[in-house]
């Protein structure tokens, strides 16, 4: 249904030798079907009821999705035509936050399974590698400080995780790096960076200011509608089909750095680029999402343990898993309480918490650390 | 009776980039070291000083030498994994520098200690990244390709592994699977770090077996880093001896292998014995303060 699966099935069907297993391909179905009963879950319910009947009825109504004025409202941004109600709460304020949801939650899975492979250690992710507290503090920077910079959100968020994960990058250098330093840097901006996030706090002048900086920080879906897909679909898409089409690379990369270099890789220059790709990922989940922590690391460990740690497996995986897993967490933040909302990132906080904590029990030896 | 030193020998000199093997007849380098000064960056000083080192087209080389003689170091310059501090290497006649990481990749495959770190990785996938150098970014797996990797498979004689995940074999089914992944690069030449460390005695011999066969079949150069003094003589076309970082001495095993080598090199008292074949027996460790 999401954009970022339309992009991924010429990728993923050309192709030899039955990589493509049926586990993978139970796997990707089981996850479309998650997403999509969590999407429609997330379009039924709410503080304007309808049936369910109503609400599906409103989803697949043929007038909107044929029409091709709505869509250039929605993903251009052109003027809407005349709305029913229920057109308005399914159309623009419901539907368009689990297609943000779909984008983030393969955006991040995607950018932490490349994370872990470039730097061969299984507990990288983009925010153990500084780019998630980077890219927020830019963020923050632009929503407390320059708000007159607001439009180019998303590019900021990507300079701002680029940044750090260079930062990272350096300090870890020493001739080329290696997965421990790289994890042990990353601590360390992460840690400079989220000081410096809480220090921006004590200059927001009001508290709606705060409260929207404390969502963005914890990561949240709350009030996303077409803007935010409209940001998000084309440099997550683009960073999603660059990841897709490396999966082969990350692969020879996970031979070992000896082995890829006689292999004819220039393993710095890919490992790089890779990496920009990821961070490009990472920011477009960042910059419309925030910080959904847990996020990039757990998905692809989920992945993993499913379809094995064949990347090109993995990415598909990853690309079907971590819309389910985020829209069904958004559908469980919005709706547990009744009263109020929550940010998307405290759940997936709660479930990746324990998860983390049962892969340092279950593992022998945790990556190269 | 050993040459102290083979830098010395009077009928290479820097021209000559041809050796004669033992009934005169010329030999060609596939891979040459000239001047070679090698150092780590993280250590002080030069680990390996050698003026001239041939590896012979066409034939089996080891590289034999005690523990941190720099056996391996010279290796990984040959290979480009190293640069060298002073000197340079050509490979097939051309410098190595002059060459693209992938076309280097299709001429010169090297198979290096570390390979342990996969566990979910299936023999045929292994064997298929020997294919890296020949594809582009985009490109699928050609009938080539296919090839190449089926020819890997039968001559590292694991075509009946090739479904099996390398965490499921034993050490030396592994190595082979690994060995079988640097045949499908095709190369013409091909460096074997200690490819037999470890392995149970089947399996050195199907290692070194399969190296042999690759190089009677198709020709391939091979240089290969043997612990084993005994085995690389009796195995080799040539033995390159070398010693605290520099080249001993270099030639066929029967010239080469000698008590005073094992002695000096080694720092063990041996009896070699040249008939009916080649053998060293060693009896014990000389006293450490020999000097």
């Amino acid at each position: 249904m999401g954009s970022s699966e339309t992009v991924a099935t010429p990728t993923s069907i050309e192709d030899r030798r039955g990589w493509f297993t049926r586990t993978l391909a139970l796997f990707c179905l089981g996850c479309t079907a998650i997403t999509v009963a969590s999407g429609l879950a997330q379009v039924t319910f709410g503080a304007y009821t309808m049936s369910v009947s109503d609400a599906w009825r409103t989803v697949f109504d043929p007038g909107v999705v044929f029409n091709l004025r709505f869509w250039n409202g929605f993903l251009l941004g052109g003027d809407l035509p005349e709305m029913s109600p229920e057109i308005v709460v399914v159309w623009t304020l419901r539907l368009p936050r689990v297609f943000v949801g779909i984008i983030a939650g393969a955006s991040l899975a995607v950018s932490g399974a490349v994370f872990q492979a470039v730097t061969r250690n299984e507990l990288a992710s983009p925010f153990v590698l500084g780019v998630s507290s980077g890219a927020g503090f830019a963020v923050l920077m632009t929503l407390v400080l320059f708000t007159g910079l607001a439009p180019f959100l998303p590019l900021i968020a990507a300079a701002g995780g680029a940044a750090a994960f260079l930062l990272v990058y350096a300090i870890a250098w020493k001739g080329g790096t290696s997965p421990v330093r790289l994890v042990l840097a990353g601590v360390v901006v992460n840690m400079v960076f989220q000081s410096l996030q809480r220090a921006l706090f004590f200059f927001a002048d009001d508290i709606g200011v705060v409260q929207t900086a404390i969502a963005w920080t914890t990561g949240s879906l709350t009030g996303t509608g077409w803007e935010q897909v409209r940001i998000a679909i084309l440099p997550a898409s683009i960073a999603i089909v660059i990841a897709l089409a490396g999966a082969r690379q990350l692969n020879v990369l996970l031979l070992g750095e000896q082995t890829a270099a006689s292999l004819g890789m220039r393993v710095e220059r890919v490992r790089f680029l890779l990496s920009g790709v990821a961070i490009l990922a990472a920011s477009a989940a960042i910059a419309v999402a925030g910080i959904v922590g847990f996020f990039g690391l757990v998905v692809p460990h989920i992945v993993r343990n499913v379809v094995g740690s064949d990347y090109r497996r993995l990415m598909v995986g990853c690309l079907f898993a971590g819309p389910a897993l985020m829209v069904s967490a958004d559908v469980g933040a919005r709706l547990a309480l009744d009263t109020v909302q929550m940010p998307v990132g405290v759940v997936t906080g709660l479930v990746g918490g324990p998860y983390f904590l049962y892969l340092m029990r279950k593992q022998q030896s945790m990556g190269e650390l | 009776m050993a040459r102290k030193n083979a830098n010395a020998e009077p009928e290479r000199t820097e021209e000559e980039t041809r050796v004669t093997d033992g009934d005169g007849a010329v030999v060609k380098s596939a891979l040459v070291g000239d001047d070679l000064a090698l150092s780590y960056p993280s250590t002080d000083g030069t680990v390996v000083d050698c003026a001239r080192l041939d590896i012979p087209e066409g034939a089996v080389t080891a590289l034999v030498g005690p523990n941190g003689s720099g056996k391996s170091t010279l290796l990984k310059a040959l290979s480009d994994r190293l640069s060298p501090d002073e000197g340079d290497v050509q490979v097939l006649g051309d410098d190595l520098d002059s060459f693209g990481k992938k076309e280097l990749a299709r001429k010169l495959g090297v198979l290096s200690q570390e390979n342990d770190s996969l566990e979910s990785i299936s023999v045929e996938d292994l064997t298929y990244h020997g294919r890296y150098p020949y594809r582009g970014f985009f490109d699928g797996t050609t009938a080539e390709d296919r090839e190449a990797v089926e020819r890997a498979l039968d001559l590292a004689g694991i075509d009946h592994l090739r479904d099996a995940e390398l965490g499921q074999l034993s050490g030396g089914q592994k190595q082979l699977a690994w060995i079988a992944m640097v045949l499908a690069q095709e190369t013409d030449v091909l460096l074997l770090d200690e490819p037999t460390t470890f392995l149970d005695l089947y399996h050195q011999f199907r290692v070194l077996e399969t190296i042999r066969q690759l190089n009677e079949r198709e020709g391939v150069t091979v240089a290969v880093v043997l612990h084993d003094i005994s085995q690389a003589a009796r195995f080799a076309d040539y033995l390159v001896a070398m010693d605290d970082g520099e080249l001993y001495d270099w030639g066929p095993p029967e010239e080469v292998v000698t008590e005073q080598l094992l002695a000096d090199v080694f720092g063990v008292e041996a009896t070699v014995e040249y008939e009916p074949e080649l053998q060293v027996l060693p009896r014990r460790a000389l006293p450490d303060d020999r000097t």
